[in-house]
């Protein structure tokens, strides 16, 4: 049963490569653009650190790691889910689901993931070896298990930032307008591009559980350093659980206000 | 297979005065308003029945269909689809319907429509062989087994909606959805259309709810139909019972003798009914039905008639009447 998803992935991963071919510019364009967001990411610590040898606890090498962990989970969030995420307050005001609910298949699961950013795809691989870099450049030896678990919960962060995005904008049911909301994220994400540990504690508290924003990259990397514990992990299992449970509620609250559109 | 029983559904709708004051002023303070757009329906729908849904825009027709593919959830009222309640989107109810809307397209605009069905055969699990075999059927019966590669972007509206029909049929579902299939197309399009539905329901017996607002479609496609006002039904039946129900009147017709100078007085003829034609050729009337046989006789005897003729109201007119006017007698 289970399997099915994979399998309707690998259509959309398909359709996706097959459109994105045909728009060239688009295709080379997002490449370039990108490079020069990591670059501008990173030269941004950089010169932070000209002027501090720590921030948040962290050095420059360690600051380097959560960089590197937060645009691959970037680049994951802009080629697998963004598209559908920033299409779908529209899909719901034009009564674009209509056909999604027919399906039997989660309605959800389609919206979210159907339009793969094929042209982002070569940024993913660069994010990844950006990663890989940050690691192998980092002075001591982090060892595989550390640095297996750290990927693996980079890519849990950026599983649960993608379903914050999608419960930030699942009120278009009941608001139609959501361009407030989606500033209000914007804002929110903000506090995944810095190390939690630069925040008083009652914002880390919130960062680490309410809007989980600090799963992202900012807590996976402390683990990596400060020691795995399963008190750590069961921490970003349970938030996460805990993400996929309120967003599957939220959008079935959502489907329930749905109005479609007049024909 | 499908029964509805009490269904009504009402959307809160914002009022807002027109112009930049009304805007400013609906930012204070809301006025909303509620809009019952389906009223206490109740009928069922059996197996190889097309039930044909009519009714003036706004009427509540696309909201029925909605509330029974399970779409939008009502206010009030019960619905049951083989068995199951379709806003509760059991996968088990959804692998055995299918919706089309006219105005709406399923499959994705940039590939061609052979893709898109193979996604679908992957969401419904249809088992290769059978996917074949109705890819095949449906797509010779259309006549589009040529463009299946075409990107549908490429497509015309005719061809496009033909691909709509295999993509919502491919799973062979036993309750069958058309909202509006024809609208826009031109005439041998929605002819093309007509016919396919028509055979196929023939073939396959599924229950079928058609919404049009084409007479031409519902005459041919539908035995019963049920008519929609301002949410409610106002009449569930045959569609040959609209005219004994509802046509109060008939239409006589007669064709005169050439030679005559000046058309009959009408003020002699609106007597006998309301006068719709008169010239020297031919007189038309409509006449109450009670009075056809004493108005008939009336005009033979008082015109140089060569030929006459009682016809029945155009049923599209009757119905447009029961639509749109209370009590809706034409």
């Amino acid at each position: 049963m289970l399997l099915r998803y994979p399998v309707l992935y690998l259509y959309f991963l398909r359709f996706a490569f097959s459109r994105a071919m045909e728009f060239r510019f688009d295709f080379f364009f997002r490449i370039v653009m990108d490079i020069v967001y990591y670059v501008v990411t990173f030269a941004f610590f950089g010169v932070l650190y000209l002027h501090t040898s720590l921030l948040g606890g962290w050095t420059l090498d360690q600051t380097f790691v959560f960089t590197a962990g937060f645009i691959f989970c970037d680049a994951i969030y802009m080629t697998v889910f963004s598209t559908g995420i920033w299409h779908f307050p529209f899909r719901i005001n034009k009564g674009d689901l209509d056909y999604y609910l027919v399906r039997p298949v989660s309605s959800i699961f389609v919206l979210t993931l159907r339009e793969f950013a094929a042209n982002s795809f070569l940024n993913l691989l660069i994010a990844a070896g950006v990663l890989v870099w940050a690691i192998a450049r980092y002075p001591d030896p982090l060892g595989f298990l550390p640095v297996a678990v750290f990927v693996v919960m980079v890519f849990l962060g950026c599983i649960t930032f993608s379903l914050i995005s999608v419960c930030f904008l699942i009120p278009t049911f009941w608001t139609t307008g959501h361009e407030g909301l989606r500033k209000l994220l914007y804002l929110v994400s903000d506090f995944s591009e810095r190390p939690h540990t630069i925040y008083p504690a009652w914002i880390q508290r919130i960062v680490l559980t309410i809007l989980p924003c600090a799963l992202i990259s900012s807590y996976p990397t402390w683990i990596l350093f400060e020691g795995i514990t399963p008190a750590r992990i069961g921490h970003v299992l349970l938030v996460f659980t805990g993400t996929v449970a309120f967003t599957l509620w939220f959008w079935s609250r959502g489907l329930k206000a749905y109005s479609s559109a007049s024909s | 297979m499908i029964t509805v029983s009490r269904l009504s559904k009402t959307f809160h709708l914002h009022r807002k005065e027109p112009g930049l004051w009304g805007s400013m002023k609906s930012l204070v303070a809301r006025r909303t308003i509620e809009k019952r757009a389906v009223n206490e329906v109740s009928f069922s729908v059996g197996e190889g029945e097309i039930v044909g849904l009519l009714g003036a825009n706004g009427a509540g027709k696309t909201t029925v269909v909605k509330m029974l593919a399970g779409i939008i959830h009502p206010s009030s009222g019960e619905a049951s689809v083989l068995g199951y309640k379709p806003w509760e989107r059991d996968n088990r109810l959804r692998r055995q319907i299918a919706l089309i809307m006219g105005q709406k397209a399923q499959l994705w605009w940039d590939l061609p429509a052979a893709d898109c069905f193979l996604l679908l055969r992957e969401i419904y699990r249809i088992d290769r062989k059978r996917y074949e075999e109705n890819l095949e059927r449906l797509s010779a019966v259309l006549g589009v087994r040529d463009l299946l590669t075409t990107q549908v972007r490429r497509l015309s509206l005719g061809e496009r909606m033909k691909m709509e029909l295999i993509a919502a049929l491919l799973h062979d579902p036993r309750v069958v959805y058309l909202d509006e299939p024809t609208i826009g197309l031109d005439i041998s399009a929605q002819r093309s259309i007509r016919e396919f539905v028509q055979s196929y329901q023939r073939e396959h017996r599924p229950a079928v709810i058609l919404t049009s607002h084409y007479m031409a479609d519902i005459e041919h496609l539908c035995r019963r139909i049920i008519i929609l006002r301002e949410g409610g039904i106002v009449f569930d039946g045959q569609l040959k019972d609209v005219v004994d129900r509802f046509a109060s009147t008939k239409i006589v017709a007669v064709r005169l003798q050439e030679g005559a100078t000046t058309a009959p007085d009408t003020g002699g003829l609106d007597k006998l009914g309301e006068v719709i034609a008169c010239s020297r050729e031919e007189v038309r009337l409509h006449v109450p039905r009670a009075e056809v046989a004493a108005a008939s006789a009336h005009l033979m005897s008082t015109l140089p008639v060569i030929d006459l003729s009682i016809e029945e109201e155009d049923v599209g007119t009757i119905i447009e009447n029961i639509m749109t006017k209370p009590g809706g007698e034409s």
